[in-house]
């Protein structure tokens, strides 16, 4: 990296060297026709020198490794009037040195300088800079300003991959399926973003309702991980993209052993149980779609949102006749969800600014990350959701590296109170400031749509409680009539030597939830109906 | 609302189809695959390893009886009735003091030695414990669970036990200590068996004088004649506790 960066700074010192020659041979000629403020001449040609003189310094700095130095050096001549033609090309550099620094969102800032300049060679060259300054810190502005300023034709091969992604990705935003997967496709095998890039491809031909093509692809993305470990995240997340793709397709016996091999000990296990359970509902696998409920519906979930999970256990319970249940699931539906309903109300209401939505995020993410109290003005399930939301946690990450970013220059006194440091911080605080309120929008949406859920949900919840009471009154009668079905367990007449002699253990529920049996519960009961 | 209401409708006519074929297929048995496969653990934020427990101490009272067995005593009586008093000031710690009164009389191992002819001691002459009082400190390091049939589950806590206190002995109180470890099984919220093994160490009287002084029919020595050292046994109590 060090001989690169040299190299880079030799060639382009190269270039201000002749201008600056020119520009003193320019100077120099009309001083020639008019002889008498030669005094004047002087003066500049001192200046003149004094710059190429400092140039060269901050160059020597470089070469022996002094970063900081030379980035100040370059940053005040950076804003030095005489040197406007040269301003690009010191720019330029003074982005390298920054990214050496490790400050990468100010090395941004210089890039995105040298672009506006249209200087025609280190415009380009700081295109390619942006884009992976702006891929380091997953700031999605900066990466569509570099990426829409993109000619594919002009970049170096082995950044094609990355620009090929992130065009990929705007696409998918953009809703323009074909165009993605295709973008997608394009990534090489062995670029770094490969993986990535065939998960969205899977996930934009899932968009596109081709089932069959998603199904490959994520079969494809397996085969590609076969050997890594078992909880490896681009593994498991193209088996999850596989038992949804599948799930699409309608083969929910193949979803739910897809579902089924998505390792415990990852975070997608357990959206893996809740789909699964839709799956085993599709299928008609009512006992086993219960089981889940048991996992889902644990202690350990009271901070998950999963209002749908219980609406769905409801209907379960309909299918099998236990209207009890049902009454009890759809009674917990309205107690847990009512409170959550009303308070994201009132809070939409009373809360407009941007910057006390991300407040809520911000001291969730304090609960959730750490041991610290926090009071939130919402239940903390309702904002633990927003903060998993893709969107939210791709910014917070930015914010957290503007943080990191931050911490580097504060950390080194002589630079943070050097003119360079000094600005440095000024970016940074503005980019975290409007990246707060950019998070605090985003949880308003997801605030929004959870709203609009919740109510859809209490809808159905309605419509479902109308089928229990039916049910309930069909059930009385056949009671009366002598046609009701006794209680009892699918595994009455089973001995507990059983699951002793298969290696099971056999526990009876009591209302006592352990880790380690999370995901191994199963209902027992029968159906209720006639 | 109407498109809630299609799809709640599609939703339990679907039901009403398929709830009969649905248990039709139903097997009796649990499917292989759904047994648990895997040894490994969930993530989660925050992992603790039991929630809502059935059994919660903390904040709360709890009272022993129980029946020690000295299993190392070759002299005294090896029996000893007890009760104890704990608060548990969370689900980890508790403090206590028990009490525990020792039988009279000498242990079998003690009467088998004077039944030998060719030792005719009456060991009886020896000062002998009456009476143990100790404050004691329980770490509850696991708490945990326990199949025994398939209705049947207990809960259980393992402990390990510091107590600091007196031996009474007929003549004098001598300073002792006492480090063990011990396991309750819960039979429900309240009762609960409890299990101590303690090794005791405390000064005492050695129970033993050179010479005839302890043989049968000579004086009964005074209790100042036997050397005194730091004793060690181990002892065995099985309680019944109650978690107030």
């Amino acid at each position: 990296m060090k001989k690169i960066l040299l190299l880079l700074i030799a060639t382009s010192f190269a270039a201000p060297g002749i201008s600056l020659a020119q520009r003193q041979n320019n100077k120099a000629r009309p001083a020639l026709r008019k002889a008498a403020p030669a005094t004047a001449s002087r003066s500049s040609n001192t200046r003149v020198a004094t710059l190429k003189n400092q140039l060269s310094d901050a160059l020597r700095m470089a070469q022996s490794g002094q970063y900081d130095s030379a980035a100040n050096n370059l940053f005040s001549l950076s804003r030095r009037p005489e040197l406007a033609n040269e301003r690009p090309q010191v720019k330029y550099i003074l982005g390298t040195m920054l990214i050496e620094l490790k400050l990468y969102q100010t090395a941004a800032f210089q890039f995105v300088d040298v672009i506006r300049s249209n200087h025609p060679k280190y415009a380009k060259l700081a295109i390619e800079k942006l884009s992976v300054v702006a891929d380091a810190l997953g700031d999605d502005t900066i990466l569509n300003y570099a990426i829409s300023r993109v000619d594919l034709n002009d970049f170096p091969a082995n950044l094609k991959d990355m620009i090929h992604y992130r065009l990929g990705e705007i696409k998918l935003r953009n809703r323009d399926f074909s165009g993605a997967a295709a973008l997608f496709s394009r990534v090489s095998f062995g670029s770094s973003t490969y993986y990535q890039a065939l998960f969205n491809k899977g996930l934009a031909e899932l968009e596109a309702n081709q089932t069959s093509l998603a199904v490959g692809t994520f079969n494809k993305m397996l085969d590609a991980r076969r050997r890594a470990p078992v909880t490896d995240t681009n593994k498991v997340a193209a088996q999850m993209g596989l038992a949804r793709a599948l799930y699409q397709k309608q083969d929910w016996e193949a979803a739910i052993e897809a579902y089924a091999q998505v390792p415990r000990d990852t975070l997608m296990w357990h959206d893996a149980v809740f789909e699964s359970s839709w799956a085993m509902l599709r299928a008609a696998r009512f006992r086993s779609a219960l089981s889940n409920f048991q996992t889902l519906h644990s202690a350990y979930y009271e901070d998950f949102y999963m209002p749908e999970s219980l609406l769905l256990r409801s209907i379960v319970y309909l299918y099998i006749c236990k209207y009890d249940e049902m009454e009890k699931v759809l009674s917990l539906f309205e107690k847990t969800y009512g409170p959550v309903r009303r308070k994201i109300g009132d809070f939409l209401k009373s809360t407009n600014e941007a910057g006390a939505y991300y407040t809520e995020v911000e001291r969730a993410h304090v609960l959730k990350t750490t041991d610290r109290n926090a009071n939130l003005r919402l239940p903390y399930i309702v904002v633990r959701n927003i903060l998993d939301q893709g969107d939210v946690k791709r910014a917070m990450t930015y914010i957290e590296k503007l943080n990191n970013e931050k911490n580097r220059i504060e950390s080194n006194s002589a630079f943070r109170s050097s003119p360079l440091g000094q600005y440095a911080m000024k970016i940074i605080s503005n980019r975290s400031r409007n990246a707060k309120f950019a998070v605090g929008d985003m949880a308003k949406a997801h605030l929004q749509n959870m709203r609009v859920e919740l109510r859809d949900l209490y809808e159905q919840a309605g419509f479902i409680r109308y089928e229990m009471i039916t049910g309930r009154k069909d059930s009385i009668k056949k009671k009366i009539a002598g046609k009701d079905i006794a209680t009892e367990q699918i595994d009455d007449k089973i001995d507990r030597q059983f699951y002793i002699q298969n290696g099971y253990e056999y526990y009876p529920f009591q209302g006592e939830f352990w880790l380690d049996e999370v995901g191994n519960y199963h209902y027992l009961g029968k159906q209720s109906c006639e | 609302m109407l498109k809630n209401g299609f799809i709640a409708v599609a939703i339990i006519v679907s039901a009403l189809l398929l709830h009969k074929a649905a248990f039709a297929a139903e097997v009796v048995e649990l499917p292989k695959e759904e047994l648990a496969q895997e040894s490994v653990l969930p993530v989660f934020d925050k992992p603790v390893s039991v929630k809502n427990r059935n059994v919660t101490t903390a904040g709360r009272w709890d009272m022993d009886v129980f029946y020690g067995y000295a299993m190392t005593e070759p002299i005294a009586n090896v029996s000893k009735f007890g009760i104890g008093i704990y608060y548990n000031t969370s689900e980890n710690h508790a403090f206590g003091l028990f009490f525990a009164n020792n039988a009279s009389g000498l242990s079998d191992y003690a009467r088998q030695i004077e039944r030998t002819p060719a030792t005719p001691l009456d060991l009886s002459k020896a000062p002998m414990p009456k009476n143990t009082i100790m404050g004691d400190y329980n770490l509850k390091a696991f708490y945990g669970k326990m199949s025994v049939t398939k209705s049947l589950v207990l809960n259980t806590v393992l402990f390990g036990s510091g107590s600091v206190g007196v031996v009474q002995y007929e003549h004098k109180t001598y300073p002792a200590v006492a480090i063990g470890l011990g396991q309750k099984f819960y039979f429900n919220r309240n009762w609960a068996m409890r299990f101590d093994m303690r090794l005791y160490a405390n000064q005492g009287p050695v129970p033993f004088l050179a010479g005839s002084k302890m043989h049968n029919g000579t004086a009964r020595p005074s209790y100042s004649e036997f050397s005194e050292r730091v004793l060690f046994s181990t002892n065995l109590d099985i309680g019944l506790s109650y978690l107030f």
